[in-house]
């Protein structure tokens, strides 16, 4: 751990805040969604190659080494993400390259949304979204296990309903 | 509980086909144009025009026959539909801001329009067109009482805050960037003319129509501008502007998410600022936007503060404080690699019941919002800012708006957000407190008394 000098952006407040990471499956996910669509573009370049101009092996090599380089990186974006239930608000921290904090308090809830797609369902995940009236609020939190989420949903639910303000 | 206070069900103005086909018919002549007219010539063009106007009021008497309105308990329900029906239901507790509009084709008929500015619409929900102004004044004044819990407010007992300055507001809005369009446009219509003797009226009509669309902003802002009050009694701002299309507004300052105070570049040798306000109902898209939250459309730059601190402490029940005075601690001076020219102006002040950023280096702005009304907070830090040990916090309302601090010490950024959660999350306790000890006699649900007797419009 560095000096209190210099915050980790990724772990902000590391000694007041308990942060939860994502769950650790979340990363085959996303790993099986980029593989689908690496295979979509690649065979569409092929077909491409074949039939219109041979630059397109080229496109098709491109497709392969960006979704590899993306796969790399992919582990350590998923670690990234991050969420914490503080007394009052919710914290949720993501992104590698462009990092960002969100602090939402649950006095300013809307409405919870969980979704699972089908690949996350197959997993046995979902993603917990805390929506408020204003529309750039940025708290989502995906990757959660069905009953974590569930958990999540349900906490949320409970506090939102205490402490509503409406407007 | 008290028994539920009704309107029965009843139909807009009679005369509501008519104005509608008419604006149909204004709206067809557009879509002609010029080029159509010379095409058809005038006797066509006529009766085009006449076949469009009767079948449009034959549709909108339809319309007009299937839709109704009806006030039950604190709801407004509005029936629309022929074959789909379609009854939309307004809690009133939701309303955020409650407009009378009058179309300058809807004042030949001495008829309104009535407009409740609801969150999540994407654009003003059931417009009630039209209705008589003198019916849609009180149904409005009826609609505020119960949206606000405050009893309505006699016209009589208003404190003016502003009124702009017709003349200013004229020069004012010539000095905007367009104008420097001005010579182009003139040298686009009479050169033609010079160099083609044969160059008809229409083509010239047609250009200077072209040209008309690059004035669109500035000519707009004064026809809407025109005449602004701004006014306030126990229950609301009231905001009065226009030239042909006359609104007026009512926005209760609870509802107000937030002020932003704008210095343009060719406004500065004269000194002058224009001041907006954020409600969360005036969401939709940028026409809308430009004309409704208008708090100042022109004036000397400590006018239009003082306005704007007189609606902000409205807003969170507290004294006046000029948001553009407030010291505003800067970026740390390494912020100029990424801002060589902003990093000295802008800033970021955090009271205990606003946080004010100022921004701009040609457009200067100042944007205030009530911590009591903030609705999350968020740090952002891209890979430059990273390398910099910089980052962006940002405050998030309900309305458009948010308050941006651009630039900040990584490690300052983190603490101000976690600062702004925590003094918001204060400020909505204060808020709360200050509100109750406001209403000394509090009326939660307004008893049916002779107090909010509704009038019947439509006569």
């Amino acid at each position: 751990m560095n000096a209190p000098v210099a915050p980790d952006p990724l772990r902000p407040w590391p000694d007041t805040v308990a942060w939860r990471p994502i769950s650790a499956r979340y990363f085959l996910v996303r790993l099986a969604v980029l593989g689908v669509w690496v295979l979509i573009l690649t065979l569409a370049a092929l077909a491409a190659a074949v039939l219109w101009s041979a630059w397109c092996y080229a496109a098709a090599v491109a497709i392969v080494t960006g979704g590899a380089l993306r796969a790399v990186f992919l582990r350590r974006s998923i670690r990234a993400w991050g969420y914490a239930e503080r007394a009052e608000d919710l914290l949720v921290r993501h992104g590698l390259l462009v990092r960002r904090l969100s602090i939402v308090p649950y006095a300013r809830m809307q409405f919870v949304d969980v979704t699972a797609g089908p690949i996350e369902r197959a997993a046995g995940l979902a993603t917990v979204t805390l929506h408020t009236a204003a529309a750039a609020s940025d708290a989502t939190v995906p990757g959660l296990e069905a009953a974590e989420a569930t958990r999540l949903r349900d906490r949320l639910a409970a506090l939102g309903e205490i402490r509503e303000e409406g407007l | 509980m008290t028994e539920p206070l009704t309107l029965p069900r009843q139909r807009l103005h009679p005369l509501t086909p008519l104005v509608r086909g008419a604006k149909l018919v204004a709206l067809a002549a557009v879509a002609v144009s010029w080029r159509g007219l010379s095409d058809l010539g005038l006797l066509h063009w006529l009766i085009a025009m006449v076949v469009v106007l009767v079948g449009a009021v034959l549709v909108s008497a339809v319309v007009w026959a299937v839709t109704g309105y009806e006030v039950v308990g604190r709801e407004l329900r509005v029936h629309e539909g022929l074959l789909s029906r379609r009854v939309r239901t307004i809690p009133l507790e939701r309303v955020q801001a409650i407009d009378v509009v009058r179309p300058a084709l809807a004042r030949v008929f001495g008829l309104a329009e009535l407009r409740l500015e609801v969150i999540g619409g994407s654009k003003a929900e059931a417009p009630l067109a039209y209705l008589t102004v003198a019916g849609a004044t009180e149904l409005r004044a009826s609609l505020l009482g119960l949206a606000t819990g405050a009893a309505p407010a006699a016209p009589d007992d208003e404190r003016p805050l502003f009124t702009v300055d017709n003349r200013r507001l004229l020069l004012a809005q010539v000095l905007t960037p367009q104008l420097l369009a001005v010579p182009v446009g003139a040298a686009f219509v009479i050169w033609p003319a010079l160099a083609h003797p044969d160059w008809t009226l229409i083509g010239a009509a047609s250009t200077i129509t072209a040209f008309l669309g690059v004035f669109q902003v500035p000519v707009r802002r004064v026809l809407d501008e025109w005449d602004f009050h701004i006014a306030d009694d126990t229950a609301a701002l009231r905001v009065r502007q226009g030239l042909l299309n006359k609104r007026s507004q009512s926005v209760p300052p609870r509802r107000v998410q937030g002020v932003k105070l704008t210095w343009p570049l060719l406004w500065r040798p004269a000194g002058w600022a224009r001041a907006r306000m954020d409600v969360a109902g005036y969401g939709g898209d940028g026409d809308e936007q430009l004309r409704a939250g208008t708090l100042v459309p022109v004036a000397a730059a400590s006018d239009a503060a003082s306005v704007a601190a007189s609606v902000l402490a409205e807003a969170v029940i507290a004294a006046p404080v000029d948001v553009t005075a407030l010291p505003v601690s800067r970026p740390p001076s390494r912020a100029r690699w990424l801002g060589p020219w902003s990093w000295s102006r802008i800033g970021v002040a955090v009271t205990d019941d606003v946080v004010v950023v100022r921004e701009g280096v040609l457009t200067r702005e100042v944007v205030a919002v009530p911590l009591a009304r903030v609705q999350s907070v968020r740090v952002v830090q891209g890979p430059l800012q990273r390398a910099l040990s910089l980052a962006t916090v940002t405050v998030d309302t309900a309305g458009g708006l948010t308050a941006t601090a651009r630039l900040r010490d990584a490690q300052d950024a983190y603490h101000l957000a976690g600062d702004l959660a925590a003094r918001s999350r204060a400020a909505r306790h204060t808020f709360a407190a200050r509100l109750a000890a406001a209403a000394p006699a509090p009326a939660p649900s307004p008893s049916p008394t002779a107090a909010f007797e509704f009038p019947a419009p439509g006569q």
